[in-house]
């Protein structure tokens, strides 16, 4: 988990998430296209983020495509963000009661 | 089941997600493939597969009502699973194509790397694949946690509304 957040901590590689997030399946020169990124940049950070499992890629025919994994993501929500949903669900619950009882 | 002709070449993913899951890729084969696992990490739903190139691959919901249905394509276990999965509702495949799923089962280390693929063969918008991509994480993670600790934490899946309002406008009926 340590490498996610690593891989996280740099505005560069959150911008390349974003890229792939808005379009996904992306080839390196699609990638660097419109980027103020140099080639050998935007590779290094890839595989910064591919060792942390944000990104993995697949050959399709002879292009080699990008795309956005959410999973570790997704395990950081389930970790510690789910409780506060329920936290609120609660909240919710207890208003919902609060206002009803005002109406009887 | 109406006999179908398909060039995974053809077909692009659209969707890539990994997970490392430390247990044995028979393991991880044996839950993907069996309804007494499936019932627990994919929402109740329950997998049928005939695990031979051919084979019918289906999933029921919890009442028994055909959800899926499709076919396998290719099937290498313990290592590589493909088939046609194409939910249910009326006039879906005749206007979005064949959804292709691929589960891919390598070693890494102490652990399994499993690599789910959603593959079409044709552009598919984002609010069709905002079904997927809603789904699919939480049935992983679901997955994960089966086989880590023999446990899952029950997963509520509800079609995404932005993915049944694309569907309506393309006059795909849902439920």
């Amino acid at each position: 988990m340590d490498e996610v957040f690593k891989a996280l901590a740099d505005a560069s590689r959150r911008a390349l998430l974003d890229r792939l997030h808005a379009e996904n399946g992306q080839t390196l020169n699609e990638l660097c296209d419109g980027l103020d990124m140099t080639r050998q940049a935007v590779t290094k950070h890839l595989g910064i983020l591919e060792a942390a499992n944000l990104v993995a890629t697949r050959r399709h025919g002879r292009e080699k495509l990008h795309y956005i994994n959410p999973l570790p993501i997704h395990q950081i929500g389930e970790r510690w963000i789910r409780k506060f949903e329920r936290g609120k669900l609660a909240a919710l619950g207890e208003l919902k009661r609060q206002l009803e009882k005002r109406d009887e | 089941m109406s006999e179908t002709t398909i060039d995974v070449r053809n077909f692009k993913p659209a969707i890539v997600y990994t997970i490392y899951i430390a247990s044995t890729p028979e393991k991880v084969w044996e839950a993907l493939t069996h309804p007494e696992f499936s019932k627990k990490y994919f929402s109740g739903h329950a997998v049928e597969v005939d695990l031979r190139v051919g084979g019918a691959f289906i999933m029921r919901t919890p009442d028994g009502a055909l959800h899926i249905s499709g076919e396998v394509i290719e099937c290498d276990p313990p290592r590589r699973l493909t088939f046609t999965f194409n939910v249910n509702w009326p006039a879906l495949v005749e206007k979005l194509g064949p959804t292709l799923v691929t589960y891919e089962i390598e070693p890494a280390g102490e652990t399994v790397k499993l690599t789910l693929l959603q593959s079409h063969d044709r552009e598919i918008s984002d609010d069709i694949l905002s079904g997927g991509r809603a789904g699919w994480p939480a049935i992983l993670s679901s997955l994960k946690s089966l086989l880590e600790t023999g446990s899952a934490p029950a997963i509520a899946m509800q079609p995404p509304e932005r993915m049944l309002a694309a569907l309506k406008e393309m006059g795909i009926e849902t439920p």
